[in-house]
């Protein structure tokens, strides 16, 4: 009997196993955890945090799920390093685990800069996992503020989850805009603004030295010499995959590990899916990590269909984002801000609405867009920037309010003909 | 599985599938009181007014949903029988389903939070938008294939 062991239990890692599971029903599947939680939902812990949501629904995948499927889940065990000559994963503890299958899809972790002097004190985050959102929680009940290294979308999901449990919230940003990965210059002032108006100090052009306290964080020290009291501090500096595992293996590995097509790596029985992967981008049409849940979920599919034999090609992942502070939903993707040369900018705007949209196209195809307040209707851009559709014909009428799916009618991509 | 087509041609555009989505979502289920009840409801197929026709669209129900994997809330699942199915509760308004939807068939609801879409009217297993069409411009039949 076959052996596929996958390292992480989240999105890709679930997802391969479930959709493998649907059409193998010999295969055995072990799926390795380092955390001490049956599958839940990464992404709603920000709504946790904030109180939106009770902990019953971070449940992603339950304990039923894996014995449904016959699915071994070996929960607080950590693989160290792959010793792919003998299809072996070798655990923290010494112990081995054989496979003849391996899905690579132990995601990524926060990135901690090191030059930021105490950093790893007590009371200082990654807001990552479940765990980080309890003791956040736990921390928050005795302190008065805390502070938001960066002006990245983790930083502000946690920057509003701690607002909302009434804490003073401080985002401490090197540069001069929030967001500024996700979002051009307008759309950022306006979250920016959004979340200024809503009690949250953000302060641009300002970095943080030094983390003071004794073993717990008491204070942050800026670059100016200003010190802030403050007991919690969320690092929101992004992720780096989880690669210290394959350094010394003969996996191929640029900043992701490197997938084909078929989301495998170079070595043919061993795969990678999720936040560690680096695969196609069609929009940048070039290889990157997207660490996002739904690429995650996608490129666990498309695992189980190439270990299935199926062998669906993936079309590749898009960076997308969608986040709502305080009443005001963003979506963007893609390409935000346009490099000089050769990019055309569109945008609509309606001041008094509080509405913006902007699409950015190269020869006719769609290479971003941003949505602000009216979100509807980005989907349809995503798909034709995506399959690459030339435009022309319809350019005009991308963001205009009444743009929607019957626009696209005439041109010629893979859809649903359900019009008569 | 069953699902609704459209024929632009026969499509008036008098939206009588909007008003009769509207009241049938709506907690009355009756026109006079639901445009009197708090957080009126919204139709989930809408209608669009073009050159060549009129354009009736509401969720597809696709067997390869990418609403469902978008979805960070566990609110979508699908199933092979009855379509995409949508846990409202369970969802938290993070608009990542909009995202990923190439129909622009999912609503932005943002006086409850929460995104809206098709769901067949499964109350009553045959929906609302077609049997009430005048013009029959809404089918509702086994997929093509």
């Amino acid at each position: 009997m076959k052996h596929l062991l996958i390292i992480g239990n989240s999105a890709a890692g679930i997802s391969c196993a479930e959709n493998v599971r649907k059409k193998d029903k010999e295969i055995k599947i072990t799926i390795l955890s380092k955390e001490d939680y049956t599958g839940y939902n990464r992404c709603l812990i920000s709504y946790y945090l904030a109180g939106d949501i009770k902990e019953d629904r971070l449940v992603y995948r339950a304990k039923d799920f894996y014995k449904d499927n016959n699915i071994e889940l070996l929960l607080n065990k950590k693989a160290v390093r792959i010793d792919a000559k003998k299809n072996q994963v070798v655990l923290e503890d010494k112990s081995r685990l054989d496979y003849d299958i391996l899905l690579l899809s132990n995601g990524a972790s926060p990135k901690f800069p090191q030059d930021i002097k105490g950093i790893q004190k007590k009371g200082v985050f990654g807001f990552r996992t479940i765990s980080d959102a309890k003791e956040m929680l736990d921390l928050a009940l005795v302190s008065q503020t805390a502070c938001i290294l960066g002006g990245g979308l983790i930083g502000l999901k946690a920057a509003y989850g701690l607002k909302k449990r009434n804490l003073d919230v401080k985002v401490i940003v090197k540069s001069s805009q929030v967001l500024s990965q996700i979002l051009d210059k307008e759309s950022s002032e306006m979250c920016k603004r959004r979340l200024v108006e809503h009690g949250i100090d953000i302060m641009t052009g300002a970095d943080v030295q030094e983390i003071i306290g004794n073993g717990d964080c008491k204070a942050v020290k800026l670059d100016s010499g200003k010190v802030i009291a403050s007991s919690i501090v969320v690092v929101g500096k992004g992720v780096k995959p989880n690669t210290e595992l394959i350094e010394d293996s003969a996996i191929k590995l640029a900043e992701g590990i490197l997938v084909d097509e078929y989301m495998k790596t170079n070595i043919p029985n061993i795969y990678a899916a999720g936040d560690i992967a680096q695969a196609y981008d069609p929009i940048l049409e070039e290889t990157t990590v997207n660490a996002l849940w739904p690429n995650a979920i996608e490129q666990g599919m498309v695992v189980a269909s190439s270990i299935l034999g199926e062998n669906k090609k993936y079309g590749g992942s898009v960076g997308m984002n969608s986040v709502e502070f305080f009443g005001l939903p963003v979506i963007s993707f893609g390409i935000t801000r346009a490099p000089q040369d050769g990019y055309e900018e569109i945008v609509s705007r309606d001041v008094p609405q509080n509405i913006y949209k902007k699409v950015i196209l190269k020869n006719n195809v769609i290479k971003g867009a941003i949505f602000a307040s009216r979100i509807e209707n980005i989907g349809i851009l995503l798909k034709l920037a995506k399959l690459k559709i030339d435009v022309s014909t319809i350019k005009d009428t991308l963001l205009k309010a009444d743009f929607n799916f019957s626009v696209t009618k005439d041109l010629q991509y893979e859809k649903e003909e359900f019009y008569l | 599985m069953k699902k609704l087509y459209y024929d632009p041609k026969k499509c008036t555009a008098c939206k009588t599938c909007e008003i009769v989505c509207a009241i049938g979502h709506s907690p009355s289920q009756d026109l006079y009181t639901a445009i009197l009840e708090e957080n009126v409801a919204l139709p989930r197929v809408r209608v669009s007014v073009g050159k060549e026709g009129n354009f009736p669209l509401a969720c597809r129900h696709c067997k390869d949903h990418p609403c469902v994997n978008a979805c960070i809330a566990s609110a979508l699942t699908y199933d092979k029988e009855e379509g995409l199915l949508f846990d409202k509760e369970k969802c938290v308004g993070c608009w990542m389903c909009i995202m990923a939807c190439p129909y622009g068939a999912v609503r932005h609801d943002s006086r409850n939070n929460k995104s809206q879409r098709c769901d067949l009217c499964a109350d009553i297993h045959d929906p609302r938008c077609a049997k009430n069409c005048p013009t029959k411009a809404i089918v509702y039949r086994e997929e093509k294939t």
